[in-house]
């Protein structure tokens, strides 16, 4: 649905769009001497109302969420190739494509993440031109929230927000802390009451206000809703929804400029709100529209979802858009268990108009996902990693993933993260007392069969 | 006390669907009830709904929606992320 629905889509809205002008924004600002914002309004991505570039998130008219929207014929006569490569490489070497309105003052060593060329994991898998968007090393927090963060609290500093917050069980969490706390920014989290110890102390470290709150998780979901809107704090998930979520384009422009400029044919993007899916498909729009690529061919992209959570990929395989809410989420992949999805309903169409799938898998598939990537690449990837992984491997095997297309699988976070979800999956090391001789009867054939080096 | 506004998705199980909740949710409390989008199949009905009225009024009706076993969920759907 939206999850909210079917709901009665832009088109039922359109007449409104020519009557609303009240609140619209200036367009381009000068942004320095060095850049200019290409940033022009907020929009709602329901009924296409524009807003003001404030601390706003819903529409006021039908609570459909809003949208930043840019000048791309500016940006097409302004942005080049030559112009991106020029700068450092992070995430910001794209700043004409997200919402602020100065220099970036957050983050800015965060993004520009290798893209590795996976070439024992497609042989495994069965396909020829197969990379990894490592997300596992972003910096600082090893996750790829680090690039939401950085736009979100950039914007909060513009927008004049002297404390930050968000409301996370794990990596947001730990992205919010650790920026807030490089850019002196004061911070509050708010946690489920129960949440691991581990997982508090990957923020608390850095020195960030941890709030637990008890309670059902529906009592206390309303109850960061009520906070975020009574104070002065900058919710980078709430009111500062709209900067928050565009940074997430930063890892479909990249993916573009690393492939030198090509679009991939496949992408596989796993979904917990769906946001990030549909990000990277407005990433990849945007670089077609601003001439960055060109003569694109079509591209694929497709959704991941854990089994014990798959509202967005059930609709999608029943070929609808109506959402139906998970009560009870039960997997592992507790990164994605999220039962009622804010995007599943702009997931589904950003899939249908890629004629892209969506498929599901099991929590021992998983596993099997985070050990394959593991043992192939030697990338450690957390939980939703896994996800990608072995989905990816189904869409192989059914033939939606044709061998000799190009794939890219995003991978948005570190396996450290969720090491407890794969510690029983591993094996034991073997031990052997110091003495050469049993440590030649414990290998024993395996000693035979790894020849000397010629050059030792 | 002050009167106040919060903004709600409700979801309807396929069962309450065809029950005038939103009817009932109006006399029951003292609230103002102010329906901003909805959409229904025989699946789901889909709510956006603005109540107005006092703090506590507004959590009894969420309380009792909940208890009908519509689920009720800030406009933001989840705050909550991982």
């Amino acid at each position: 649905m939206r999850t909210r629905a079917g709901m009665a889509a832009a088109a039922r809205f359109s007449f409104f769009r020519s009557r609303w002008d009240t609140h619209k924004p200036n367009s381009t600002q000068p942004m320095s001497n060095q850049t200019q914002s290409f940033f022009t309004s907020l929009r709602c991505r329901e009924c296409g109302r524009e807003y003001p570039k404030n601390a706003i998130h819903i529409c006021e008219f039908d609570f459909g969420p809003l949208e930043a929207t840019y000048d791309y014929d500016a940006i097409r006569r302004h942005i080049s190739r030559e112009l991106i490569s020029s700068r450092p490489k992070t995430m910001w070497r794209y700043r004409e494509f997200l919402p602020i309105e100065g220099e970036p003052t957050v983050g800015l060593q965060v993004g520009f993440t290798p893209l590795v060329k996976a070439n024992r994991l497609a042989s495994r898998l069965g396909i020829k031109d197969l990379y990894i968007k490592n997300d596992a090393v972003n910096y600082p927090t090893l996750s790829f929230k680090d690039r939401v963060v950085a736009v979100a609290l950039t914007r909060a500093r513009e927008l004049g927000f002297q404390t930050v917050a968000c409301a996370s069980t794990g990596n947001l969490a730990n992205s919010v802390a650790a920026n807030a706390a490089s850019a002196g920014l004061r911070s509050y989290v708010l946690i489920p009451a129960d949440l691991e110890q581990n997982k508090v102390l990957n923020s608390l470290v850095y020195g960030t206000n941890v709030i637990g709150i008890h309670g059902p998780y529906d009592q206390v979901n309303r109850l960061c809703s009520e906070i975020a809107g009574k104070y002065g704090w900058g919710f980078v998930n709430v009111n500062l929804r709209p900067y928050y979520a565009e940074g997430s384009k930063t890892m479909g422009f990249e993916i573009v400029e690393q492939l030198d400029w090509q679009i991939p044919r496949h992408t596989v993007v796993c979904m917990a709100s769906g946001s990030l899916l549909t990000k990277i498909h407005k990433a990849y729009t945007e670089v077609i529209k601003t001439g960055l690529v060109q003569n694109p061919t079509s591209f694929h992209i497709h959704g991941a979802q854990p089994a014990g959570c798959n509202p967005i990929t059930t609709a999608m395989k029943r070929g609808t858009d109506l959402i139906k809410p998970i009560s009870q989420p039960q997997t592992i992949v507790k990164s994605l268990a999220i039962g009622t999805p804010a995007d599943g309903y702009y997931a589904v169409h950003s899939m249908q108009q890629t004629n892209g799938h969506a498929e599901d898998c099991s929590d021992e598939e998983v596993i099997e996902g985070i050990r394959l990537l593991a043992e192939t690449e030697g990338i450690f990837a957390e939980t939703a990693g896994g996800v990608t992984v072995a989905c990816a491997k189904k869409l192989i095997q059914n033939g939606i993933i044709p061998p000799n297309e190009s794939l890219v699988l995003c991978i948005t976070g570190h396996g450290l993260k969720t090491a407890e979800a794969i510690l029983s999956h591993c094996g034991q090391p073997r031990l052997v007392r110091p003495s050469l001789r049993e440590f030649e009867r414990l290998l024993g054939d395996e000693l035979i069969q790894q020849p000397t080096p010629v050059a030792a | 006390m002050a009167k106040q506004t919060s903004r709600y998705w409700l979801m309807f199980p396929a069962k309450l669907i065809t029950r005038p909740i939103i009817y009932e949710l109006g006399h029951k409390f003292p609230i103002v009830t102010n329906i901003r989008q909805a959409s229904v199949n025989s699946e789901v009905g889909i709510v956006s709904l603005e109540l107005e009225g006092e703090r506590e009024d507004i959590k009894a009706a969420v309380a009792w929606l909940e208890e009908l076993g519509v689920k009720v969920e800030p406009v933001e759907i989840n705050t909550i992320e991982s």
